[in-house]
């Protein structure tokens, strides 16, 4: 499924004067499948009233532009989003804050039963097991918990899974690492990579972290007081300074090193990513006699 | 970014807004008193409250559209009892298909009484900070500590309650977003089952709001937070000449309108004893 | 000596096994400490620790002379160590900055003219002087965290404590409190901070590792950081420059072990 938005405008408040803010303003952008697609920009600059269209928890507005998800035509009336929403997963900051029933099974099937009413019940202990353990927790040792009694960890875990239960094609994910250690946030980005290889086709991530997209994100689009400025490569976008300059980003450490170093004459590129950066690095340091 | 016009606050440096709380908060009252001692059909006595406000709204500068907009939420109300009245008041001659005078006159009395109350209480609520809203009412609650009644924590409650409400709702916005994500609906079925489909928000919203009151009190005791006792209050309130006049004005309103009713009743006295 | 002296402090919640084990620090006037360790190493609760929210079961904390165990000195403690927390929308207690800002000198029952005072030093010292009299909600999360920290600066503490102070902020968010941070220190507040990123670790004077209760690792920012294999055992990893480095170090180039930050590394390349 393609994400394909045409000229898609949003206003808040659009008859309240004063209280009105427009928050998209004329947005294009194509989403290919399997892309992992980044979100960037400052806060309030558009980003999440974008990515909530996507699966229509916020409507396109009367002439608002198009917005094409898949087969699914967002500017009409007879959209069946509930089938969207099954195709298109989406987990917000803190997932763990929407966790609800008496139990870890209870909660994981939740979508599933919203989603096929007719599903049976061997059908959903298998669905829950299968994303269970591929947000890596133990199926019998979990499933009758309580979520509240899990730890951070294990809770957001449990989140993650109730979303993926469904088997979403796209899936949307705000900034995921929010507020979790740096081991949890490594097996978290793990859990995206393989997620990405055999669970979802595309993911997109919502995030302020440029690291992560520039490791991790295979174009991503800027936006800017409702605009995307700019669509890209993490490569295109962090190496152009009027990009930088404009959307008030952060460069990505990799990206901040390449620049100064090749200032100095010491390398010529590289693409950001820690591998590809050191790999050039060391071929440069080689070749300047500084490593033999 | 939501447009919640009833009962918020706006911001300014007039007349009304330098006013001591409890004076608005007791001038408001009273001017709810006058609106209901306006009698039947005497709609001479509602053009007084009603130039009441329309005065009381200039001297605040608040827009007239912000007050007349706090009537908008509640216009359903407001409309249904008119209804009420309209076709099912017998009293009366009949005018028009099953409406009759008395109807007639019934519904615009009780939609002119609730208008007025509204805007009313909206134009304190606009021109006093939930902050000062709540001191006021601690300040007119005082003489309730000598039945031991705890004012300074119940007026606090009330402060920290007003400074919550738009964090919940923009919390409740988002688990219901969550829960629209993974399919919940929220929109369709009878009665029961929409109740039902409302769980998966209100445990989380429920869960969160203990979480926050946790990290509340934590925040309030690091902060020396220890009861009444040793407070000082920062912003203290002051009964000054513009409470006065005020209470003056509220004052001549509800005298105008009791010589009014009396004046009408004479007037009525009268009539019967001539026709005696 | 030092303002706050941690001395051997243990805890625990009930039966269960005990959140701290005997940790031992201190912070001098003006010192910036940064305390790290993965989720459920204790620091949360030795955070609260650090102004009597909660009370060590064994050691105490020394505050400016003033110790935990002694039941009268818990609001002298707090008057002098100052706490601010993850979530910047639960501390906030009013509806308009300056009231809230109010609040804290008005449970010490101070006078209100210095209580004037005080709002405008607070207010200064975050850079919101301009927000006296707004409304909180309408405030950006960097703003919010900025005038919880206002609220208790106004209380004139010695030390301040960010509990996961920036968890919830974006970068520019970061780096307004970092800002606000190297402001405090020049004034002599010692700042002690909790944190999840490395990189704002790195700008400590000092940091401090904490595993299952038990101080495991301390030092400078440097001695600390450049110890991949004992970081890794701890749940942690290096500043992204110091993986970079190890990387590079792996292949032969000769790049200090020390190197934690972008100039550093640009430096030794």
């Amino acid at each position: 499924m393609k994400v394909v938005a045409k000229n898609l405008n949003f206003t808040y408040s659009p008859k309240t004067k004063g209280l009105s803010f427009r928050a998209l303003d004329n947005v294009n952008v194509e989403i290919k499948e399997g892309e992992i697609f980044g979100i960037i920009g400052k806060t309030g600059s558009g980003k999440s009233t974008f990515v909530q269209h996507i699966n229509g928890l916020i409507k396109v507005q009367k002439g608002g532009g198009a917005l094409k998800v898949g087969d699914y035509d967002l500017t009409d009336k007879k959209c069946d989003y509930k089938s969207l929403r099954a195709k298109v997963g989406m987990m917000f900051q803190y997932p763990e804050h929407q966790l609800f029933a008496e139990t870890v099974f209870e909660d994981v099937a939740f979508a599933l039963k919203n989603f096929a009413k007719d599903i049976s019940a061997e059908e959903i202990a298998a669905r829950v097991k299968e994303a269970l353990s591929t947000v890596g927790l133990d199926y019998n040792e979990v499933k009758d918990k309580s979520p509240f009694d899990l730890s951070g960890g294990q809770k957001r875990r449990v989140a993650i899974a109730g979303v993926i239960v469904a088997k979403p094609e796209i899936l949307v994910l705000d900034e995921p690492a929010a507020g979790l250690d740096p081991k949890g946030k490594r097996e978290f980005l793990e859990l995206l990579l393989r997620l990405h290889k055999d669970y979802v086709k595309t993911i997109i991530i919502v995030s302020h972290d440029m690291n992560l997209v520039a490791e991790y994100c295979t174009r991503a689009a800027v936006f800017s007081g409702g605009k995307i400025i700019a669509t890209g490569t993490p490569k295109e976008i962090f190496s152009d300074k009027n990009i930088i300059e404009k959307s008030g980003l952060d460069l990505p450490l990799t990206a901040a090193l390449t620049e100064k170093l090749k200032s100095k004459g010491i390398i010529t590129d590289s693409d950001f990513t820690v591998e590809d950066f050191t790999e050039k690095l060391i071929v440069a340091l080689k070749n300047g006699g500084k490593i033999r | 970014m939501r447009d919640v016009s009833f009962g918020s606050y706006f911001p300014s440096n007039s007349f009304v807004h330098k006013m001591d709380a409890r004076a608005k908060i007791l001038i408001a009252i009273a001017y709810m008193v006058a609106v209901f001692l306006v009698s039947a059909f005497h709609f001479l006595g509602f053009a007084a409250c009603l130039l009441f406000v329309i005065l009381a709204t200039v001297v605040s500068k608040v827009p007239f559209l912000r007050v007349l907009k706090s009537v908008r939420t509640i216009i359903f109300f407001v409309v249904f009892s008119a209804i009420l009245q309209l076709f099912f008041n017998k009293k009366g001659t009949v005018v028009f298909w099953v409406i009759t005078d008395v109807g007639l006159l019934n519904a615009g009395f009780i939609i002119a009484r609730i208008m007025l109350i509204v805007l009313g209480a909206s134009l304190l609520t606009l021109t006093t900070s939930p902050v000062e809203l709540a001191d006021g009412i601690e300040g007119l609650l005082c003489p309730l500590k000598w039945i031991k009644f705890p004012v300074h924590e119940f007026a606090l409650i009330m402060s920290i309650a007003l400074r919550f409400i738009p964090t919940l709702i923009d919390e409740t916005d988002r688990i219901i977003k969550a829960q629209k994500a993974r399919g919940a609906d929220f929109e369709s079925g009878n009665i029961f089952k929409r109740a039902k489909a409302l769980i998966p928000v209100l445990i989380p919203l429920l869960i969160s709001s203990f979480r926050r009151a946790d990290e509340l009190a934590d925040a309030m005791d690091s902060r020396c937070y220890a009861g009444s006792k040793t407070r000082t209050r920062y912003k203290k309130l002051r009964f000054t000449f513009r409470d006065l006049i005020g209470v003056l004005v509220v004052a001549g309103l509800i005298v105008g309108i009791v010589y009014l009713n009396g004046f009408y009743a004479l007037n009525s006295l009268a009539e019967i004893a001539g026709a005696l | 000596m030092p303002i706050l002296e941690v001395k051997n402090v243990s805890f625990s919640y009930g039966q269960k096994e005990k959140a701290l084990k005997g940790v031992s620090f201190s912070v001098e006037k003006g010192e910036f400490l940064a305390i790290v360790g993965h989720n459920g190493s204790g620091k949360s609760t030795l955070a609260k620790l650090l102004n009597g929210l909660l009370k060590p079961t064994g050691g105490e904390v020394v505050v400016d002379g003033f110790s935990s165990n002694d039941k009268n000195a818990v609001f002298e403690i707090r008057k002098r160590v100052g706490m601010v927390f993850q979530n910047p929308d639960n501390q906030l207690i009013a509806s308009i900055v300056e009231d809230d800002i109010a609040f804290g000198p008005e449970n010490l029952g101070v006078a209100r003219e210095e209580i004037g005072k005080r709002i405008d030093f607070a207010l200064h010292a975050v850079g919101m002087e301009d927000f006296r009299k707004a409304t909180p909600e309408r405030l950006s999360g960097g703003q919010k965290q900025r005038i919880a920290i206002a609220g208790v600066l106004a209380l004139k503490p010695q030390v301040l404590v960010l509990d996961e102070s920036t968890a919830m902020l974006d970068p520019q968010g970061r780096k307004e409190i970092a800002a606000v941070i190297d402001n405090l220190r020049k004034s002599g507040v010692s700042v002690i901070a909790i944190t999840h990123y490395m990189d704002e670790a790195v700008k400590a004077d000092k940091v401090l590792v904490l595993d299952r209760g038990l101080v495991a690792l301390s030092g400078t920012p440097k001695q600390v950081f450049s110890q991949k294999a004992a970081l890794d055992a701890l749940g942690l990893e290096q500043p992204l420059a110091g993986i970079i480095a190890d990387k590079l170090r792996a292949q032969g180039a000769k790049i200090p072990e020390n190197v934690i930050t972008e100039e550093e590394l640009l430096g030794a390349l």
